[in-house]
């Protein structure tokens, strides 16, 4: 009788533990980061789960290199988490696959008109004019100068974006820096990055814009005329040439050298996150300046890993509720802050005063406003990106800047084409 | 024996010694020996530079350096980036991540041996029909690269429901063209005498296999334990697309995550691939005197 007691009330137990664990919604995240972020993510989906325990969130990490593949592989499987972290570029793309939701009726009203136009941009389709994913943050990319290499060649020092340097005062300050001793490249465009991260799509095609041309033509969708037009192949002339010059610091140099010691790089092409590293490093010896012109306007990338979530979550409202909390939470905005991470959010930007006025990142701020082009918010951002990045390698080592640019937007225009113009994108509804 | 009497012996005749040839300037041994020790550098230079860069306790020291002798030279030793390694907590429990691998590793290769030692053997001499054509498609199979199989083997694995686990990183790797081939070759090589005798003797296939040939095969089995070992500690893309928590997680996933969006932690990566390498490297110092021999035995029979 005893035995069968203990029996019956450990099945019991059993089955009333198992009913307690299948009461628990499981919301499944995906997100890529170096081991800081990591670490955030996970305090804070602990700090979620103590406020709602019925809820359990599991975080699904992928190097940052690797995250594609492991988001293809996730679709393959059918194993799409409810939320994910995804690169802004791409979410035309993937909305047109099929694999967004759309987010305005999950997500707190409160933290929806906190967003910035440029983060509002980035999340936003362009067909539906939805918006489908959201960020505590957005980028930029800004010129970082060594003031006492600035000094020595008596450079103008740009105080706002509207008296960014022009093309030709920033050649002829390459010229001079690189007859400074000390410095052995005028400047650092992060070819360390590599190729197989969206930073050269990302630094570089503002450049192109700037000059008068684009990646893509966005109201017809065809590169061929536009990204092998003239101007760009002058734009990518003129960067081709720094390389044959030396005076970019070579990829194999890693992507330190602006710091490094005996401060070798001169000026560095660097993404606002580069700051931290930076004046770390050489205290009030770093100079932030705005992107300079290479035409008669100027321009400067945006959009960064936002957040999204998909068609195949069961619990979009609890997903919602995740996101809402993660951008509201003290203490991941704090960590947010100390990589001084570029706001997104008004109430974040009003707690940054590095991004504020007179803070040291004020210009990079101001180019959201008045000089940001996003990527081509179209479903062949991929195959735009890929085929911009391959002829960019190429052009660096010596290629034929036209054959390449025009190789490019070929394959663009092939990769549209297969897909019958991306329909809606084509104008067929 | 004193001196004197060593002195006043009469000198006795000397004994027929080979002259010593003064061993003449060999103009193609040095430049074997030139070549060989070039090579070495170029083998041993990276990982001379692995384990130098893991004493330096500044990431930006580390890609300064790179690209100059600095980088082989460490003024100011510390071990700090392996205590930041070794201690790092929740998410990163590097230790765990070790202990993952190692787990997937032994899996797999005893797994690995057991299956494709048994296919070797059965191709070399069972009774099964149709032998030569299906060793014909183990090495046809052997050609098909694992990049290109890897997404249908995703969606077949997330089917039979095994994803996220240790047994996803081990199963679809244990049976392998390659190995079984290996086997099959080591096996096809020994006497038929051997396996006439114990047949005469009732033995079964399977206690031939196992009383017999398999105790023979030490050298494959190394060869074999190395070769699946080596692969099994370096796979990266299969965990990553098939592992979505940190529960079975291999350490070369966990290393990645140094190589962060915006920043990369060359510091701590480059100890914690210093801490990978060293279990593969006692795996193979502990294998290669077999492995040796069995790689210079399959050159010699061809």
């Amino acid at each position: 009788m005893g035995k069968r007691l203990l029996l019956a009330s450990s099945v019991a137990a059993i089955l009333a533990f198992s009913a307690s664990a299948e009461a628990k919604t499981v919301i499944k995240m995906m997100h890529q980061g170096d081991p800081g972020w990591v670490a955030a993510y996970g305090d804070l989906a602990k700090r979620f789960e103590a406020e709602n325990p019925d809820v359990d969130i599991e975080l699904i990490y992928a190097p940052h290199d690797a995250y594609n593949e492991k988001f293809s592989a996730a679709v393959m499987a059918k194993q799409l988490p409810d939320i994910m972290e995804l690169d802004a570029p791409f979410l035309a793309n993937y909305v047109w696959s099929g694999y967004l939701a759309p987010i305005k009726d999950v997500i707190d009203a409160d933290v929806l008109s906190d967003m910035t136009e440029s983060n509002i941009a980035q999340g936003t389709y362009a067909i539906d004019k939805q918006l489908y994913a959201i960020g505590l943050t957005d980028s930029s990319v800004v010129l970082y100068g060594n003031r006492k290499y600035l000094e020595k060649i008596g450079a103008r020092i740009p105080k706002s974006v509207d008296d960014a340097w022009t093309r030709e005062e920033f050649e002829a300050n390459l010229e001079k820096l690189s007859k400074v001793e000390g410095v052995k490249w005028p400047i650092d465009t992060f070819r360390g990055y590599g190729i197989k991260t969206e930073w050269i799509t990302y630094a570089y095609s503002p450049i192109l814009q700037s000059a008068g041309c684009d990646l893509i033509d966005r109201k017809s969708w065809k590169s061929e005329g536009m990204l092998d037009s003239q101007p760009c192949v002058d734009a990518m002339t003129m960067m081709q040439n720094w390389v044959n010059k030396g005076w970019v610091v070579p990829q194999s140099s890693g992507t330190n050298q602006f710091y490094a010691e005996g401060h070798p790089a001169a000026l560095a092409l660097g993404g606002h996150w580069f700051y931290a590293e930076a004046a770390a490093a050489m205290k009030d010896d770093v100079v932030v300046m705005p992107l300079p012109k290479f035409g008669a306007k100027g321009a400067s990338p945006d959009g960064t890993w936002i957040w999204g979530i998909t068609t195949a979550s069961k619990h979009p409202d609890i997903a919602g509720k995740f996101v809402s909390f993660m951008l509201k939470d003290k203490a991941y905005r704090d960590y947010a802050k100390s990589q001084s991470a570029y706001p997104g959010l008004k109430s974040f930007a009003a707690e940054s005063p590095l991004y504020a006025p007179g803070g040291a990142l004020a210009v990079a701020f101001e180019q959201a406003s008045k000089t940001a082009v996003p990527r081509p918010p179209h479903p062949a951002y991929p195959a735009i990106t890929a085929a911009y990045m391959q002829a960019v390698d190429k052009i660096f080592n010596k290629g034929d800047v036209k054959q390449a640019l025009s190789d490019a937007a070929q394959k663009i225009d092939e990769d549209i084409a297969d897909n019958d113009g991306y329909p809606p994108f084509n104008g067929e509804q | 024996m004193s001196d004197t009497a060593l002195a006043s012996a009469p000198l006795a005749q000397p004994a027929k010694v080979p002259a010593i040839r003064r061993k003449r300037f060999n103009a193609y041994r040095a430049i074997q020996a030139a070549s060989m020790l070039i090579i070495a550098l170029v083998i041993v230079s990276p990982l001379f530079l692995l384990a130098v860069a893991s004493l330096k306790d500044d990431r930006f020291q580390i890609l300064a350096d790179m690209g100059t002798f600095r980088a082989f030279w460490v003024s100011n030793p510390t071990l700090a980036n392996f205590a930041e390694v070794a201690h790092f907590s929740g998410e990163l429990a590097f230790g765990r991540y070790l202990l993952n691998s190692l787990i997937i590793l032994f899996a797999t290769v005893v797994g690995g041996l057991v299956v494709n030692s048994m296919a070797g053997f059965v191709l070399a001499w069972g009774s099964l029909r149709g032998r030569a054509v299906i060793l014909a498609l183990v090495i046809a199979l052997y050609v098909i690269p694992q990049e290109s199989i890897i997404m249908p083997l995703v969606i077949m694995v997330s089917r039979a429901g095994i994803t996220d686990g240790f047994a996803v990183q081990i199963v679809p790797w244990i049976a392998s063209p390659l190995y079984t081939f290996l086997f099959y070759q080591f096996f096809a090589q020994l006497p038929k005498d051997l396996f006439e005798a114990a047949e005469m003797d009732g033995a079964s296939v399977f206690r031939v296999y196992r009383s017999i040939f398999l105790p023979l095969s030490l050298p494959a089995l190394a060869t074999v334990s190395i070769l699946m070992g080596i692969e099994a500690w370096n796979q990266y893309l299969w965990p990553i697309l098939v592992t979505q928590t940190d529960y079975a997680r291999p350490i070369s996933v966990a290393i990645a995550t140094f190589f962060g969006q915006d920043s990369i932690f060359w510091d701590r990566a480059m100890a914690a691939s210093v801490l990978m390498m060293l279990p593969i490297l006692a795996f193979y110092l502990a294998f290669q005197r077999w492995f040796v021999s069995s790689f210079v035995g399959s050159a010699i029979k061809g």
